[in-house]
């Protein structure tokens, strides 16, 4: 019983440190998780997956806005960082959605549209590597190799850098690499005629539909 | 400050990365601004009607530009200023603004809330994908619109000869000559050969190539920058400001503030939006565009902007010489009532705040040519109606409109509309009987609205 509502004590602070965005308190929490020797898997989804996900629905509603959302999702690394280690060197794994390499393309510097598509991924259960901006379409192609990735998500928040969201699919079709990744497109200017066109996988016009899609279309990405 | 100290220190300013710029400078500083001096949004409020709030804002925009400085993105490093340094950029903003040449020269200029002088109408294509085969004529179509000031970013040239450009090709270059010549060509097929262009060819720098005397892009047409969400500059538009301050152009800078983004909700964003526009006048921008975005909605007529807009640019109005404009993205598309019941609503809520007007644009235009000069008349003319309107009248129109589109606000669920080859007779270049309908319709509809057209 004493261990019981120690564990819920425990998965109460993890939840606190991600409500009040706070990383060195979800590190600190995550530690005490790992020390207490409570299941850890059990912690990942009670402790951090589960407020995580409040989280990005409440930007949705826009009860929070995009700053609390990066400092959840920085609090989430940070504690995730501590369980992912304990549990690797217990000879377990952290169940992920999926894989995602997400970057502005080459030519372009907006950031905030992908790096929200980052954040929300994230708090909804994917790993997410957020290569940056201005990416040109040979890195997206070695970053998705090296994180064994099963999505390539492509931003471009201009008429003219939407160009280079074509070159990524065509370069991997290429290197014979195409069947290989789910290619999401998305942007201002990016429109499903336009992912049609060159043969993307999926569309989608903001980041919680980023979200709905690739949950909705794991088949066609899981392996 | 001149552009030679501000280039400087965007090589020479503190260096840091955008995100702790961004989350460290002007979020934690948003967050404190707006408890200090009180700015808030009631949760239903369209258009402020609260002089002191927009006074504080004002307060606010400053203190906040003070603690954050421009972030120049490509060198990393913060362009800080110092309280005496806006003042003085504040000071020298040029209140009035000649643009275009001979019997076609116009005057923008700084506007008060509630002023009774009509404010400028910069109104076009808007940067939406035009056709090769159509450009002059959609142009053209726009440009014999009386009531447009100036003929507004005579479209984006995607594709040409079949191809799509890539925008640091030498097909951009070609492009953006010919989007000089064309709309030249435009104006001058219209009867106005003097008309300014406000010219954003969108094709970074190779834009600068539809500047020519005698057959593109003239010193007297204004050229558009944009900043990036939030006070943010990169090296294209510091390039083309350098050369476009030598060549004499007038300077349109334009900003667009994002709800939900680094700002938070709409007050907080309407403070970053203050801060905008003295930035943006620091850098040299004589006309400043405010366009008022939106992270879920990505258009600008939801209650969040129309509320941000109306109090950011009542603080600049209020407090400031600064000529602004209003730019007005809506969910509905040309060819459909909704557009024009969504422009008409922030034109509204823009002249009376005491802003001039840029627009109207589809926020996501569906193909090419999306665009009707028509509507741009209609929209001109509300915005004319405007002026000398008090806000509350404006709010209770803006209101009964805002319920009329307030469920199709989704750019999935908003109408299509059409394309100006449909919308138009490409031979005489007159609307269609059933556009011209349409906007006799959305005329009278207005006028029972109170509107006074």
């Amino acid at each position: 019983m004493a261990a019981e509502t120690n564990k819920d004590a425990i998965f109460a602070a993890m939840r606190e440190a991600i409500e009040s965005y706070d990383s060195d308190a979800a590190a600190e929490t995550a530690k005490r998780a790992v020390d207490s020797g409570i299941d850890l898997l059990e912690a990942v989804e009670k402790g951090f997956a589960g407020p995580i996900r409040e989280l990005g629905e409440a930007f949705d509603r826009m009860e929070i806005f995009l700053p609390q959302l990066m400092l959840g999702s920085d609090a989430l690394k940070a504690g995730m960082a501590v369980l992912e280690e304990a549990i690797t060197a217990g000879g377990g794994k952290i169940q992920s959605k999926g894989v995602v390499v997400v970057g502005t393309v080459e030519g372009d510097i907006h950031d905030i549209g992908k790096t929200v598509v980052a954040a929300l991924l994230q708090a909804n259960g994917y790993t997410v590597h957020d290569l940056g901006v201005e990416i040109p379409a040979s890195r997206f192609i070695e970053a998705a190799e090296s994180r064994k990735a099963d999505i390539i998500a492509m931003s471009a928040l201009l008429s003219t850098t939407m160009l280079y969201q074509r070159d990524v699919i065509e370069l991997l079709t290429n290197k014979a690499l195409r069947d290989k990744y789910f290619t999401l497109v998305g942007g201002a200017p990016v429109t499903q005629a336009w992912a049609d066109e060159i043969g993307a996988d999926g569309y989608a016009r903001g980041a919680y539909e980023a979200v709905q899609l690739l949950d909705g279309k794991k088949e066609a990405w899981a392996e | 400050m001149n552009f030679k100290e501000i280039a400087k220190r965007g090589e020479t300013g503190p260096l840091t990365e955008a995100s702790d710029f961004l989350m460290k400078r002007v979020s934690a500083n948003v967050l404190k601004l707006e408890k200090k001096y009180q700015i808030s949004w009631d949760g239903k409020t369209l258009i402020n009607l609260d002089d002191e709030m927009a006074d504080r804002c004002w307060q606010a925009g400053r203190e906040l530009l003070l603690s954050s400085g421009i972030f120049s993105m490509n060198s990393k490093r913060i362009i800080e200023l110092d309280a005496e340094e806006i003042e003085e950029a504040l000071r020298f903003a040029p209140a009035e603004l000649a643009m275009g040449q001979g019997k076609d020269a116009v005057r923008a200029y700084h506007r008060q809330v509630e002023d009774a002088r009509k404010p400028f109408v910069f109104s076009g294509p808007f940067n939406a994908d035009a056709s090769e085969e159509h450009f002059v004529k959609l142009n053209e179509a726009f440009a014999q619109e009386r009531l447009i000031d100036s003929l507004l970013f005579p479209g984006y040239l995607k594709k040409l000869d079949g191809q799509m450009i890539r925008p640091t090709s030498g097909l951009a270059s070609r492009a953006a000559m010919l989007y000089g010549q064309w709309s030249r060509e435009a104006v001058r097929r219209a009867g106005r050969p003097g008309m300014p262009i406000t010219g954003h060819a969108v094709m970074a720098l190779n834009e600068i190539a539809c500047t020519n005397e005698q057959w593109g892009l003239r010193s007297t047409d204004p050229r558009a920058m944009v900043l990036i969400s939030e006070l943010q500059v990169d090296d294209v538009t510091m390039t083309r400001l350098a050369y476009y301050l030598a060549y004499g152009c007038p300077i349109y800078m334009a900003f667009t503030p994002l709800i939900g983004g680094y700002g938070g909700g709409p007050a907080g964003t309407a403070i970053v939006a203050v801060a905008s526009f003295m930035a943006a006048v620091v850098l040299g921008g004589e006309v400043v565009h405010i366009g008022p975005q939106h992270i879920k909605f990505k258009q600008q007529t939801n209650q969040h902007s129309l509320f941000l807009a109306s109090l950011a640019n009542q603080a600049v109005a209020r407090n400031s010489r600064i000529i602004a404009t209003t730019s007005h993205t809506t969910s509905g598309r040309p060819g459909s009532e909704q557009y024009a019941r969504e422009f008409s609503a922030l034109a509204l809520s823009a002249v009376t705040s005491g802003s001039n007007v840029t627009g109207p644009r589809p926020a996501e235009p569906l193909g090419f040519n999306n665009v009707s000069p028509l509507m741009a008349r209609l929209f001109a003319e509300v915005s004319h109606a405007a002026a000398g309107m008090k806000r509350g009248e404006a709010a209770a129109i803006v209101a009964k409109l805002y319920q009329t589109y307030k469920d199709k606000i989704d750019l999935e669920q908003a109408p299509k509309g059409q394309a100006f080859e449909e919308l138009y007779d490409l031979q005489t270049l007159r609307p269609t009987a059933e556009h011209q309908a349409l906007y006799d319709r959305l005329k009278e509809e207005l006028t029972g609205l109170g509107v006074p057209l």
